[in-house]
């Protein structure tokens, strides 16, 4: 079991993956260290955020197709178990990395962002193939950058479908990621990244 | 005996046509590559957040185009990175390096094609999108034509992006660098806004920057007098230097070509940095002329700061409304509002001979741009009466009925002021609140009893006793009895 899960992580470079979480967080907190002007105070987590979505679907993959179906039926644990894990870490770096600094919305925004991203991500892995995958956060991300950009010039996006316009502690849009999590949960738990050649 | 005809001579078959095995990889580029899938996802992004804001802004050339050019950048600038770098990588993701390294074909230019082909499709995508916001401005706009520098940046934005991309695959190929690659790229632009702090910024060669700093969509620039594309033709010589140096960078490796092949990378790609820092070294030297927009010295062409000549629209008051006629839009709104005052002090004494919109002189300090009324649009009530709208000034944008409410309240003041006084005595206040319909007078006073008296009259009764007693009123020689 321990070499499967082993071979498993290594088949999705999972451990790159998770330094390339690691990175971008250390970038991030770099970039809190210095004044930001209101737009690049409230667009730097989101940016961050996508990058660790598109990170954590695109590791969903792997480039010998999904070998393991073969060898039992824990494949959708080992899915989901890894792909929890990586956004786990994802969410503990980054908000480790606003620790002592100005991170706008704070770790509940994180959070919920990071969430509703990774699920498009990994529906896009579903869909698109794991390599693809990073298309639908970097997608959003721009919608998400015009929707704090609406907040500040106004009419403000009331939707809570475009979540990281959404105050940290509204429900409806923590709500809305966390479907659209679950949904990126199951469908890579169930179906997996779609195969196809790299 | 029949003479048998003559057949012409087979084309030899070993015969070449120059570049025709370059024009076949580039075919065969273009119909593989990943850009061409991701157009649906642009055009989609690109009408959620540029379309649609842009045409709910008023319909002016230098307003849409220049809001137009930073958002459809950041549209595109995501899609074609992590594209381009996808398909960078490919050799490597494929494994095909060593099958690919024996052909004829040095590497360098099979990615060179890949990036002619990502960076094709992207402009082409880019073109259809533009073309539907400029075709849908050019049907509603009311004067003047076109900006095409705006434009002409976001192409070049393109290929530019396209070599970022092509070259973050080739020399990093991980499955990891197209996401990072074009978040990391957003990132690099955001920040590089953030350099910006005056006229002077060498962070303006970014090609977000559309404008001067803080100014935002005013529609004060480029109407009264011209575009000035002496920013734009910095930017575009740092794209164009950029774009130079990462496709030169692709052939230095060894492995990527003959060694003639490598020197001509190299020197491509130190020309590319040399103009690339040429560009931002002019856009350093920049200063905001009177006009609003930033002017390079260096590449400066003083034909471009006399005033566009235009023919005013006027309205059909008492008073004529006249305004540049890229701002025709505002002209039933303001005669709206203005009406009934124009028609109060049409032909007094005092009285202006028509409205006219003036320009506005911006001025740079510490806290950011001002614009400020020019000279002549003071209100010098001789003859003509100067007014600015206020979208003509850095702020808060105004819908139509906003400003036409905004100029009333600021002109027909003045013009009443100007015809029957400043309102130091009662009788002055008295006719001004009436015929301005204020109802600012102490209720149950003598004055407001005057005003609305005064308010009550027929408008030719009003305007005939004005005509006879505007100077006396004017000049303090009319009591608050005396008063109709």
């Amino acid at each position: 079991m321990t070499r499967l899960v082993r071979l498993y992580l290594a088949s999705r470079r999972t451990p790159m993956a998770a330094a390339a979480l690691i990175m971008c967080a250390l970038v991030l907190r770099a970039a809190l260290s210095r004044p930001w002007d209101a737009y690049g105070a409230l667009q730097l987590p989101l940016l961050f955020e996508t990058a660790c979505a598109c990170v954590i679907a695109v590791a969903t993959a792997s480039p010998f197709g999904e070998l393991e179906r073969a060898a039992g039926r824990r494949l959708p644990w080992l899915r989901t178990g890894t792909t929890t894990g990586l956004v786990a870490v994802a969410a503990g770096a980054l908000c480790a990395a606003g620790i002592g600094t100005h991170l706008d919305g704070g770790g509940q925004s994180v959070i919920r962002n990071l969430a509703g991203l990774t699920g498009i991500g990994l529906l896009c892995a579903a869909l698109l193939g794991g390599a693809l995958a990073w298309t639908g956060p970097a997608a959003y991300m721009l919608i998400g950058i015009y929707g704090l950009y609406r907040q500040w010039h106004g009419p403000a996006l009331d939707t809570p479908w475009i979540w990281p316009a959404r105050p940290p502690d509204d429900v409806s849009a923590a709500l809305c990621a966390g479907l659209v999590l679950a949904a990126g949960l199951g469908a890579a738990a169930v179906r997996g990244s779609r195969i196809r050649p790299e | 005996m029949t003479a048998t005809a003559e057949r012409p001579l087979a084309r030899p078959a070993n015969r070449r046509i120059p570049l025709a095995a370059a024009g076949r990889l580039v075919r065969l580029e273009l119909r593989r590559n990943a850009m061409l899938w991701m157009l649906p996802v642009v055009g989609a992004l690109f009408w959620f957040l540029t379309y649609r804001r842009s045409v709910a802004l008023p319909p002016m050339w230098n307003v849409r185009a220049m809001s137009m050019q930073g958002t459809t950048i950041a549209v595109f600038m995501p899609t074609v990175v992590g594209a381009a770098a996808w398909t960078g990588s490919r050799e490597v993701r494929r494994n095909l390096t060593d099958l690919l390294g024996v052909t004829s074909r040095p590497r360098w230019a099979r990615q060179l094609a890949a990036w002619f082909a990502t960076a094709a499709w992207a402009l082409a995508g880019y073109l259809v999108c533009v073309g539907a916001l400029y075709a849908v401005t050019a049907r509603q706009a009311a004067w003047g034509g076109p900006l095409w520098w705006p434009a002409t940046i976001g192409a070049a934005s393109l290929p530019a992006l396209a070599a970022l991309g092509v070259a973050a695959g080739a020399l990093v190929p991980s499955r990891f660098t197209p996401p990072l690659a074009a978040v990391g790229t957003f990132v690099a632009l955001e920040a590089s806004l953030e350099l910006v702090h005056s006229a002077a910024s060498p962070g303006q060669i970014s090609p977000l920057v559309a404008g001067p700093w803080n100014l935002g969509n005013t529609e004060g620039l480029a109407t009264f007098y011209r575009y000035l594309p002496d920013l734009p033709i910095a930017q575009l010589i740092f794209l164009g230097g950029c774009t130079a140096a990462l496709l030169g960078i692709l052939g230095v490796p060894a492995g990527a070509g003959g060694r003639w092949l490598r020197g001509s990378a190299a020197t491509l790609a130190v020309a590319g940095v040399v103009a690339a820092g040429s560009a931002v070294g002019l856009a350093g030297t920049g200063h905001l002329d009177p006009h609003g927009m930033v002017a390079i010295p260096a590449l400066h062409d003083a034909a471009d700061d006399r005033a566009v000549p235009y023919t005013p629209v006027c309205s059909q008051t008492a008073i004529p409304i006249c305004l540049h006629p890229a701002y025709s839009v505002y002209l039933s709104a303001l005669a709206g509002a203005l009406q009934p005052v124009l028609g109060d002090m049409a032909g007094l004494p005092g009285a202006p001979a028509r409205i006219s919109q003036a320009p506005v002189t911006y001025r740079e300090h510490d806290q950011g741009i001002e614009a400020v009324v020019s000279g002549r649009s003071a209100s010098d009530v001789a003859s003509v009466y100067w007014i600015v709208l206020p979208n003509q000034l850095a702020g808060p944008s105004m819908t139509v009925a906003e400003s036409a409410a905004a100029v009333r309240e600021r002109t027909a003041r003045g013009i009443v002021a100007a015809v029957i006084g400043d309102g130091s005595d009662q009788a002055q206040r008295a006719v001004t609140a009436a015929i301005l319909g204020t109802d600012d007078l102490p209720p149950g006073s003598p004055v407001a009893a005057a005003a609305q008296r005064f308010a009550a009259l027929a408008a030719a009764a009003r305007h005939a006793w004005l005509q006879a007693h505007a100077s006396d009123l004017r000049a303090g020689r009319i009591a608050l009895e005396q008063l109709p």
